[in-house]
């Protein structure tokens, strides 16, 4: 019984996000094109620094010459980092401006489908938009995707995910606590965006590789450019795909225990309603 | 317009934080753009791009077209969301009562986010030049701030223009943010004009930030362009009449439609 209502308490808050969503249209079309757009100006970057869409200097960094794919892929990736930071993180948040807050918590449910309905809600969301981007980068940009590439892409996929949403959850308990958390959710974002090989290969730098060891995104860019450009398989990236699996389960660990300690303690103080 | 420029100064200054984090967001984007340059070449020499502009110092030719393009956030978020401001604090309807022209306003936001880009820019030009080195023609210091004034007569007509449509769409981030992903693809920051399809190299003559970056880097590093330097000014002169011209038409018609049909304070 306990089950059922749970499932239904996280199809019912997935249902209320989406709706929301459809609300603004043109936010939904934003985000299945833009992603792209921001990638574009390097794409045209590495064509004036190298005169072709190939570099042997990048291959040797990456194993593959093919910077045009290499930076798309980051940028699709890049969504859910987006959606997990901005998203989920503000989800609360939100809820507090639309007068609701107080409403959920104090409701006689666990707070785990209620957050589990947010993040699946922010997955499917960001998978729309990450689908369309990859539509747009098949259908402009050539790029190439395979058919028995998928599979392992999406399992790549939502392991990232997990850890993201388990940062996320903390981020949503923080933000219970200090209310304007958007600078401590840029913060993160910039060092994902610096640290991992969004853009450019880490390797580039030692500093930037060290911290790009525990940043999940890291790993997940390994493996899907591993998969798409270097034609290897997930067992040829074990390696990664546990790491990133280790890196998830401690974040979703530390995620949880980080909201819960922080909304005891926001309920205690009674300050969830202030702004 | 001082008023509202302290103003802002004081609002911006009461979340320190965020401040000082504003100051180095545009660092955080600019380094992407040096170290993915740094992969592709595998140093910070280009001979392609020394054939395509005459220099091949990869790192000074990205900063400066990024360093200077931060005027457009001036124009795209500092003025796009002069008026939008003003509904987030309850204060739209007292400004649009007083007796004062709104677009001065406008302006007013305009004068404190010229003067925030400028902090930001010193900042970014002294972190680089320690990490990187930078090797610029200090002569050219002088005539660059000239055509950077030039250069804002357009960006703040594009600033007014944004301010107003804000109005009409409520959540304008988007369009804001739209314009601004597009001027920075046609904008030659990263990459000469030659390297981008013929279509966004006819769209890029009519932007300023195009005449802009490229008569800067000329003034600074030698960049050559398909342009003289005076083609460069008279061109950016009548972009920005233009655009001023524009963003004051259209702003006046969002204007009087908004307190028409009675929009103003809706949210």
């Amino acid at each position: 019984m306990n089950s059922f209502y749970n499932l239904s308490i996280i199809s019912a808050e997935v249902k209320k996000c989406l709706k929301i969503l459809l609300c603004y249209p043109m936010e939904l079309v934003f985000w299945c094109i833009f992603p792209i757009f921001w990638a574009v100006p390097f794409i045209f970057q590495g064509n004036a620094l190298v005169g072709g869409m190939e570099s042997e200097a990048f291959s040797k960094l990456t194993g593959t010459t093919q910077f045009m794919p290499y930076i798309l892929i980051g940028a699709v990736l890049n969504t859910y980092v987006l959606s997990a930071l901005y998203g989920m993180s503000n989800s609360l948040r939100e809820e507090s401006y639309w007068g609701t807050l107080e409403l959920i918590l104090g409701s006689p449910c666990s707070k785990i489908p209620i957050l589990l309905g947010k993040a699946l809600n922010e997955a499917v969301t960001s998978t729309i938009f990450a689908v369309m981007q990859i539509f747009i980068c098949v259908i402009i940009f050539g790029l190439d995707v395979a058919v028995n590439q998928i599979l392992p892409i999406m399992l790549i996929v939502i392991l990232l995910m997990l850890g993201l949403y388990g940062l996320s959850i903390a981020l949503a308990g923080i933000t219970i606590q200090i209310k304007q958390s958007h600078s401590l959710i840029h913060t993160i974002e910039y060092l994902f965006y610096l640290f991992s090989p969004v853009r450019y290969p880490v390797n580039i730098n030692p500093w930037i590789r060290m911290v790009s060891l525990v940043i999940p995104l890291t790993y997940a860019l390994t493996v899907v450019r591993g998969i798409m450009l270097l034609d290897k398989s997930l067992i040829n990236l074990w390696q990664n795909v546990v790491i990133l699996l280790a890196i998830d389960i401690g974040l979703i660990v530390l995620g949880y225990y980080i909201f819960f300690y922080i909304e005891k303690r926001a309920r205690k103080s009674g300050i969830i309603s202030t702004y | 317009m001082n008023a509202e420029n302290i103003k802002e100064w004081k609002i911006e200054l009461t979340y320190r934080v965020d401040f000082i984090r504003g100051l180095f967001e545009p660092l955080i984007f600019v380094l992407p753009f040096i170290l993915y340059g740094i992969a592709i070449v595998g140093g910070k020499y280009s001979e392609n791009l020394e054939k395509l502009t005459g220099t091949g110092d990869l790192i000074t030719y990205t900063v400066i077209g990024y360093i200077f393009m931060g005027f457009l956030e001036t124009a795209v978020w500092g003025m796009g969301f002069a008026l939008r401001k003003e509904q987030w604090y309850g204060t739209i309807e007292q400004v649009f009562a007083a007796p004062v022209p709104r677009w001065v306003y406008v302006m007013g936001m305009a004068l404190h986010s010229t003067m925030h880009q400028g902090l930001i820019i010193l900042m970014q030009s002294v972190i680089i030049y320690f990490i990187f080195g930078l090797v610029l023609d200090i002569s050219g210091i002088l005539p660059s701030l000239l055509i950077i004034g030039i250069m804002m007569i357009s960006l703040y007509g594009l600033g007014i223009l944004l301010s107003s449509l804000v109005l009409i769409f409520k959540e304008g981030w988007i369009i804001s943010e739209i314009m601004y992903s597009f001027i920075i693809i046609v904008t030659p920051i990263a990459y000469p004009l030659a390297v981008l399809p013929s279509i966004l190299q006819k769209i890029s003559m009519y932007m300023p930030t195009t005449y802009g970056i490229t008569t800067i880097r000329h003034f600074l590093i030698g960049e050559v362009s398909g342009f003289t330097v005076l083609d460069a000014i008279v061109r950016l002169l009548i972009i920005g009449v233009a655009w001023v011209i524009f963003g004051l038409f259209i702003f006046n018609i969002i204007d009087k439609r908004v307190r028409n049909k009675g929009e103003l304070g809706t949210y």
